[in-house]
C-alpha cells in the first residue's frame, strides 16, 4: 500500500508541473509574469465541481476537456483583450505585471458571483469552499488522480516536444519565441503562435485544475493561493523553458509535501503550517544561486568534475598500490 | 476619513518605491501587516507589564480579560497612553525597515519581473505565517489591542477626532517628506536610476546603496501606518492583511493618481476612498435585485478601472511631471564667467540672445545647455 504522503506528493508534483508548463508559455511569449494564470486553475476546479454537482458527469471525461477549452478560450480573450492591447500601447513591464493581477482579482470577483449563482440557482451551499469531489475512480486500490496526472503530465511534455521540433507550426512559434522580429521576416505569423501558446497555457492550468478538483480542497481563492508554487516551479525551471518547467514543478510539489513530512517528523506538527514556506524558499535559493533556473546548470560539466576527480582518485591509489607492490 | 489618511500614507511610501525608484513592490500587505502585528502584539503585554496586569502566563489566552483592565486605567493615564503609541509606531518602523533591509537584498540584485514575483509570494507566506504562528496576534482569530485614545473622551466621536488628527499629523508629516524628497537632487537622481540605470551608475551615482535606502524607509512608513491602524481599529487579525486589501488597492491608488507625482497620488488615493465608499452607500440597493453578494462587483469595479487607467491613460490623472530646475536666467547667471561683463553688455551676440530667448517659457521646465 502506498503511503497517504508519496500519493500526495505524486499527484502534486504532476499538477505543478502542468500548471508550471502553462506558465512558462505565458511568460515565454509575452515576457510578463501572469499574477492571474493561478485563476485559470479555478476555472479548471469550477468546472469539475458544476459538472459532478449538477449534472452528476464524469469528471475526467466530462469536465477535463471542457475545462481545458474554457480555460484556454479566457486565456486567449486575456491576451488579446487586455495585455497585448496595453503592450501596443506601450505599457511598461509593470504595468503589464499589475494588469495582470488586477485580472486574477478580477477572476476573484467573477468566481464569487459564480458561486453565489451556483449557491442559489441550484441549491449548492458549499459552492464557496468546497472539499475533494468525490467522483474519483479507483484503480488497484489508490484514486484514479494518482494514475491520470502524471500520465496527462508525460502526455503533455512529449507532446509539446514533437509538437515544437516535428511540426512547422511548433517550430515557427520557438522561431516566434527566440527571435520574434526575425520570425516575422520570414513570414511566420508571431500573432498567430502567441495567441496558440496562450491557448494552450490557459487549457493547461485549467486542466491542472479540473483534476485538482479531486485531489485539493477548491474555492474562490485557490488559485490565487497556489501562485506562489506556481512560480517557484517555473523560476526553478529557468523561466525559458518548458521541460525545465515540468521538472521543476515536479520538484517543487514533490519536495513541499515531503519536506513538510519530513519537517513533521523532526520539528512537531507545527511545520505543516508553512508548508507554502518551502517552494519560496527553494524558489529564493533558485534566485539566489542560479536564477536562469535548473535549465542553466551545465549538468555535464558537473558529472565531467565528478568523474574526473574519481579518475584521479584511482589513478592516486592504484600509483599507491603499485608502489607498495614494487617495494 | 481615517482610511483616506492611511491609504495616502501607504500608497505615499509605494510612490517613493515603484514611482521614483522603480521597484516594484508587489507585496506591500507584508511591511502593513507585519508593523500592525507588532504594534498589536507588543502594546499590549507592555501595557499589561507596566500596569502589573495579571497575565496568568498567557497573554492570548486571557486576552478579553486583560484589555479590559488595560483600558480602564489606560484611560485615566494620557501619558502613558501616548507614550505607548509612540513606543509601538516606533517598534513597527524598525519592524518595517528590517524588513525593508532583508527585502533589499533581492530588490536590488532581480529585474522587475522576478522581483514581482519573489515579493509576491513572501507577502503570500508572511499571511500564512501571520495566520498559523498563534503566540503573536492569536493568527486568524486575532486579538484585541488596548485602547490608547480612551483618555480622549467617552465619546466615540471625540476619540475618532482626537485619531483622525494624529493620522492627519501623520500623514501630513509623510506628504511633506515625499514631497521633499521628490523636489530634491535625490528624487532627481532616484528617477534618473530608475530611467536608466547604467547612465545613472556612469555618473557616479550609487544605484545600489540608494534603491536600498528607499526600500527601507518606505517599509518603515507602511509599518508604521499599519500600527496605527491596529491602534485606531482596537484589534488586529491575520485575516484583514490580504493581498487585494494592502497590495492591490495601493497599486489602483497610485495608478489612479499618477505614479511619481505625489499630488497625483494623494488625488488617487482621495479618489478610491471616495468611490469605495460611495460603492459601499449604493450596493445595498442592488443587494436585494440581483442573485449574488454585490461585494464581488467591487473586485471586477475596481480592476476593471485600473486597466481602463492603464489603456487610456497610463500616466494616471496627473502624470509625472518633469523635474523642477532652475530657471534659464539663474543658470546663465551661474555659468556666466565672474571676469566677463554681463551678458546684455558683452561683444557675444549669442551669449546675450541667451537670457531673452528663455524669457518667453520660463514657466516651463528647462535643462542647463
Amino acid at each position: 500500500m502506498v503511503s497517504q504522503f508519496v500519493l500526495d506528493a505524486v499527484v502534486y508534483a504532476s499538477l505543478f508541473g502542468l500548471m508550471a508548463v502553462g506558465l512558462t508559455l505565458t511568460y515565454l511569449t509575452t515576457k510578463v509574469p501572469n499574477f492571474a494564470y493561478g485563476s485559470f486553475v479555478t476555472i479548471g476546479s469550477y468546472t469539475s465541481f458544476s459538472v459532478f454537482r449538477i449534472y452528476h458527469l464524469d469528471p475526467y471525461v466530462f469536465a477535463a476537456p471542457l475545462a481545458f477549452f474554457v480555460g484556454a478560450l479566457v486565456s486567449v480573450a486575456m491576451y488579446l483583450g487586455v495585455l497585448r492591447t496595453l503592450a501596443r500601447r506601450g505599457s511598461s513591464l509593470v504595468a503589464l505585471m499589475i494588469s495582470t493581477l488586477a485580472i486574477d482579482i478580477a477572476f476573484v470577483g467573477v468566481f464569487g458571483i459564480y458561486s453565489d449563482f451556483l449557491t442559489s440557482h441550484y441549491g449548492i451551499v458549499d459552492s464557496k469552499n468546497f472539499f475533494r469531489l468525490l467522483a474519483d475512480f479507483s484503480l488497484f486500490g489508490l484514486p484514479g488522480v494518482f494514475y491520470i496526472s502524471p500520465i496527462s503530465l508525460a502526455a503533455i511534455t512529449i507532446g509539446l516536444f514533437f509538437f515544437l521540433t516535428r511540426t512547422k507550426f511548433g517550430v515557427a512559434m520557438r522561431a516566434s519565441v527566440e527571435n520574434p522580429s526575425l520570425a516575422r521576416v520570414l513570414g511566420i505569423d508571431v500573432e498567430r503562435a502567441y495567441v496558440f501558446a496562450w491557448f494552450l497555457a490557459g487549457g493547461f492550468a485549467a486542466t491542472a485544475g479540473s483534476f485538482s478538483a479531486l485531489w485539493l480542497q477548491g474555492g474562490t481563492t485557490v488559485g490565487s493561493e497556489l501562485i506562489v508554487e506556481i512560480f517557484a516551479a517555473s523560476v526553478l525551471g529557468g523561466l525559458a523553458s518548458i521541460y525545465g518547467a515540468a521538472v521543476g514543478g515536479l520538484i517543487i510539489g514533490a519536495s513541499e509535501i515531503l519536506l513538510t513530512q519530513a519537517g513533521i517528523a523532526v520539528f512537531g506538527s507545527w511545520i505543516s503550517i508553512y508548508q507554502k514556506g518551502f517552494p519560496l524558499l527553494i524558489m529564493v535559493i533558485t534566485l539566489l544561486l542560479f536564477p536562469r533556473g535548473l535549465v542553466s546548470i551545465k549538468w555535464g560539466r558537473i558529472f565531467g568534475t565528478v568523474v574526473s576527480f574519481f579518475d584521479s582518485l584511482a589513478d592516486r591509489l592504484s600509483d599507491i598500490f603499485r608502489f607498495g607492490r614494487g617495494k | 476619513m481615517t482610511a483616506y489618511a492611511l491609504y495616502l500614507v501607504v500608497s505615499l511610501s509605494l510612490n517613493l518605491e515603484a514611482g521614483f525608484a522603480g521597484v516594484p513592490n508587489f507585496g506591500k500587505v507584508m511591511f502593513v501587516a507585519a508593523g500592525a502585528a507588532v504594534a498589536g502584539s507588543v502594546s499590549g503585554r507592555l501595557a499589561a507589564i507596566i500596569l502589573n496586569v495579571n497575565t496568568h502566563g498567557n497573554y492570548n489566552g486571557f486576552i478579553a480579560q486583560i484589555i479590559t483592565q488595560l483600558d480602564s486605567s489606560l484611560s485615566t493615564n494620557a501619558v502613558l497612553s501616548i507614550e505607548i503609541l509612540l513606543l509601538g509606531i516606533l517598534l513597527a518602523a524598525i519592524i518595517g525597515a528590517t524588513l525593508g533591509f532583508v527585502t533589499s537584498f533581492p530588490a536590488i540584485r532581480l529585474r522587475e519581473d522576478y522581483l514581482g514575483m519573489l515579493l509576491l509570494a513572501a507577502a503570500q507566506l508572511f499571511q500564512i505565517f501571520l495566520g498559523g504562528y498563534e503566540p503573536l496576534i492569536g493568527g486568524t482569530q486575532g486579538i484585541e489591542v488596548p485602547d490608547l485614545f480612551a483618555w480622549a473622551g467617552n465619546g466615540i466621536e471625540i476619540r475618532d477626532v482626537v485619531v483622525l488628527g494624529f493620522l492627519a499629523v501623520f500623514a501630513g508629516v509623510v506628504y511633506f517628506y515625499a514631497e521633499r524628497v521628490a523636489r530634491s537632487p535625490l528624487g532627481r537622481t532616484l528617477r534618473a536610476i530608475r530611467d536608466n540605470e547604467m547612465a545613472a551608475r556612469a555618473l557616479g551615482k550609487n544605484d545600489v546603496a540608494m534603491r536600498r535606502n528607499v526600500i527601507i524607509v518606505a517599509s518603515a512608513i507602511s509599518a508604521m501606518a499599519g500600527a496605527l491602524l491596529t491602534f485606531y481599529v482596537g484589534a488586529v487579525n491575520a485575516e484583514a492583511w490580504t493581498r487585494i486589501t494592502w497590495t492591490f488597492w495601493i497599486w489602483v491608488m497610485v495608478i489612479i493618481g499618477g505614479a511619481a507625482n505625489n499630488a497625483g497620488v494623494a488625488l488617487g488615493a482621495f479618489s478610491f476612498t471616495f468611490l469605495f465608499k460611495i460603492v459601499d452607500q449604493v450596493k445595498f440597493y442592488f443587494q436585494g435585485s440581483i442573485p449574488f453578494d454585490v461585494n464581488w462587483l467591487e473586485y471586477l469595479l475596481f480592476a476593471s478601472l485600473l486597466i481602463v487607467i492603464l489603456a487610456f491613460r497610463p500616466g494616471g490623472i496627473l502624470p509625472e511631471k518633469s523635474s523642477v530646475t532652475l530657471p534659464w536666467r539663474t543658470v546663465a547667471e551661474i555659468m556666466r564667467p565672474k571676469s566677463e561683463p554681463p551678458p546684455s553688455l558683452g561683444p557675444r551676440s549669442d551669449v546675450r540672445q541667451l537670457p531673452k530667448a528663455v524669457r518667453t517659457d520660463e514657466s516651463s521646465p528647462a535643462t542647463p545647455p
